[in-house]
């Protein structure tokens, strides 16, 4: 065939991403699954300067100070550095690939979390009404606050306030130890965000890792694999959650590690089921012909072709996550002393029958438009990738 | 089919080997071992009583021997076969009876809790799962039969936003509005039982001092608000499976030949199209049994009813390595037991379906 009898191959003016991302954002229920994700999201990053006890500018014995920058811990230092790294990365898209930004995003993180945990030494022992009292008797001569001027552990002892409806010191009123509910929702977006992308990340590793080997070996490396992923996924999660987090301590970091451990046989499904169509093709054999190490043909070549089912059961999975950490910490075993949703529902109905409707109202409803959140992007993204499985549905 | 049926028991052995090391191997690498909870009790004992419950607590559950050791032990007297130790000391080899062992805590017998406790969460899951069958059903029958029409549109989305909403909020709301003091006070805030109930009659009578509603009612009146909280969160999932699936076949060539030979529209659903869409239904039921039990852990702690999911939760926390271990084995069992029959019935309900 001479040159110009070829026909000419048919371009798609845009990406398979491209794609996905336009037919995504295109459906409402993601936009409001992805802008309630950027409201939790900004909470979280943004907490201490959202609702603090600390002032954050105080004027005492003639000299101007901030007490709110003093107390900032490593943890605050590294999210604000993240979300910098972010917004860089987003201006600059068109100048780095995805490789380099993830690079990039990476080493700030890392630097932000040395430098914070070597640099900054916040007091350890903190007496929250000390700037009430004061402004009262007047050794503080001013002070400007933040918008909601309570620490989420702040137990305001100078005024204590058990279980108080909302009113206009409290938005959203007091708990059982008398903390500002309000302070702590926003506290608590930390990990309901932490929870989900980090549990998920680590399945997603481990779940990409097993289910590529299974899905490109035969034989009796994949009938092993399979019977060692069937053990993992007839395990309970909440009862293994329950039982570490009993003989372990309850750490937020143990919690997201345990549920990154038992949720990746779900992904190592998909994708070795996806490897197993992908084996057949042309490429991946003249890959092999070639001479490709195996592991450039699992993860260069094969990857990057099978992994968009990975993305949306992804964001199912966030989902649930955030709902284990809840479930946990409603039962009495998440993080001590950390707000969390979970931990805060459980204070609603007292002991004596007594309902503390705001307890109940305002962290249930974030739960829910949490996970709904998650949940909507994740049925968008499904739609966008597979668009056989929409014409099923319907 | 025999043949088949065996291979999946002989193959759950390892699985259920499998998850009950993984559960002592956690256990076991706890900062202070499994028996940590049990020496630091007593602090008020004399030193010779301290030992002496030290060396029986040793003896009888192994304490002091390696962790691979104390496994073994547990296997061994967990399985229908396998070493007894003779009153004379010696060991023999053969059948025996399995022991589960006693509860650290308790001080009873695991098989006792789990015989008081199981019945009460089967019970639940037995009411149910026919609500969700029978609910998801209709209402996936019915959304595909007015399909793209007004009740579609709204089941369908009521059904998501149903799905959505966490158990434990919905248990709270349930607790605060209909339970509650400030609210209104229709249903009990705890338990299965009212107070006197044990000396009441089974059924409804009347008694010289007047009306009493009985054991029976008294129970369903406790059970409302936990079933409700069960059952809400299954429609979704099992609706828009039914909805497909009886849209896939209302459009099939033999739905069309049935209408063709004048059968009437109500026919052509219920005896044609609806009796070949229940397959997908029977493989998935297998997969929220295992959900249901996992509901019923948050259940029966907003409720404090004293079920398997209370004993999970109480026994991890007392750090009960006996009872922790049993009820793996237990939940376990159940739930590969579960998914075995839901294969079973696939293939008793769809011929083609053969596992030579």
């Amino acid at each position: 065939m001479s040159e110009a009898n070829m026909p000419t191959p048919v371009r798609s003016e845009e990406t398979f991403s491209a794609r996905v991302m336009r037919q995504t954002w295109a459906s409402l229920g993601a936009r409001f699954g992805l802008g309630w994700v950027a409201v939790v999201a900004l909470s979280a990053v943004f907490a201490p300067f959202l609702a603090n006890s600390h002032p954050l500018l105080m004027k005492a014995d003639g000299t101007w100070t901030s007490p709110l920058f003093i107390h900032l811990t490593f943890i605050d230092v590294t999210l604000l550095a993240g979300f910098a790294a972010v917004v860089a990365g987003w201006m600059l898209r068109r100048r780095l690939s995805g490789s380099q930004a993830l690079l990039v995003f990476l080493i700030t993180v890392a630097v932000a979390a040395t430098a914070g945990s070597q640099l900054l030494n916040p007091p350890q022992a903190v007496i929250f009404d000390q700037y009430r009292t004061g402004l009262a008797a007047g050794t503080i001569e001013q002070a400007v606050f933040v918008p909601i001027p309570y620490s989420p552990t702040d137990r305001s002892r100078d005024n204590p306030l058990s279980l108080s409806a909302p009113d206009r010191g409290h938005l959203m009123g007091t708990d059982e130890d008398g903390a500002d509910v309000f302070s702590r929702m926003i506290h608590a977006c930390r990990i309901a965000l932490g929870i989900g992308l980090v549990s998920t990340g680590i399945a997603l590793a481990i779940g990409i890792l097993y289910g590529g080997i299974m899905g490109f070996f035969t034989g009796w490396v994949e009938i092993l694999m399979m019977r060692f992923l069937e053990i993992f996924e007839s395990i309970p999660q909440l009862f293994l959650l329950l039982t570490v987090v009993a003989f372990f301590g309850r750490n937020i970091y143990l919690i997201m590690a345990v549920i990154g451990l038992t949720s990746w046989p779900g992904f190592a499904r998909y994708l070795r089921a996806e490897f197993l169509k992908l084996r057949q093709q042309d490429f991946v054999q003249a890959a092999q012909a070639a001479g490709l190490p195996i592991s450039s043909i699992l993860f260069r070549h094969m990857l990057p072709n099978g992994v968009a089912p990975l993305l949306v059961s992804a964001s199912f999975s966030i989902a649930t996550a955030i709902l284990a950490e809840a479930v946990l910490s409603f039962l009495g075993l998440g993080v001590v002393d950390e707000p969390s949703w979970g931990g805060m529902l459980n204070q609603a109905v007292g002991p004596g029958g007594t309902f503390a409707i705001w307890l109940a109202t305002y962290p249930g409803l974030a739960i829910f438009l949490t996970v709904f959140a998650y949940n909507l992007i994740g049925e968008a993204l499904r739609d966008a990738i597979d668009p056989n499985l929409q014409q099923k549905a319907h | 089919m025999i043949q088949y049926i065996i291979r999946r028991l002989l193959l759950m052995l390892p699985t259920l080997a499998g998850i009950t090391l993984l559960v002592f191997s956690v256990m076991a690498m706890a900062p202070g071992g499994i028996g940590a909870n049990l020496m630091t009790r007593g602090g008020d004992m004399r030193p010779e009583e301290r030992a002496a419950m030290v060396a029986y607590l040793n003896q009888r559950y192994g304490l002091d021997q390696p962790m691979s050791v104390q496994y073994l032990r547990w296997l061994n007297n967990v399985l229908p076969i396998g070493y007894t130790s003779t009153p004379s000391g010696e060991r023999e080899f053969g059948f025996k009876q399995p022991d589960l062992g006693m509860s650290f805590v308790k001080n009873r017998p695991v098989l006792d809790l789990v015989a008081d406790a199981l019945p009460i969460t089967l019970l639940l899951n037995a009411l149910t799962v026919p609500f969700v069958f029978i609910g998801s059903i209709m209402m996936g029958v019915y959304t595909a039969r007015f399909r793209g029409q007004a009740l579609d549109v709204g089941i369908g989305t009521a059904n998501l936003a149903l799905w959505s909403i966490p158990t434990i909020w919905m248990g709270v709301m349930l607790i605060g509005f209909f339970a509650s003091e400030q609210y209104l006070k229709w249903f009990p805030t705890s338990g299965l039982e009212s107070m006197r109930a044990d000396s009441w009659t089974f059924l409804p009578t009347h008694t010289p001092d007047g009306w009493q509603h009985g054991y029976l009612l008294d129970l369903l009146w406790h059970m409302v608000l936990p079933v409700i909280c069960l059952t809400y969160s299954g429609f979704a999932f099992l609706t828009k499976l039914t909805r497909s699936a009886v849209l896939e076949n209302l459009s099939a060539d033999y739905a069309r030949t049935a209408r063709a030979k004048g059968a009437s529209a109500q026919v052509v659903l219920w005896r044609h199209v609806f009796r070949n869409s229940l397959l997908p239904l029977i493989t998935v039921a297998a997969s929220i049994l295992p959900g249901l039990l996992v509901g019923s852990v948050i259940v029966e702690s907003i409720f404090s009813i004293d079920g398997m999911g209370k004993l999970v939760v109480e026994a991890v926390q007392m750090r009960d390595r006996e009872l922790v271990l049993s009820i793996t084995l237990i939940t376990g069992m159940l739930t590969l037991f579960s998914y075995l029959l839901m294969d079973i019935c696939y293939a008793l309900a769809d011929p083609r379906v053969s596992y030579e």
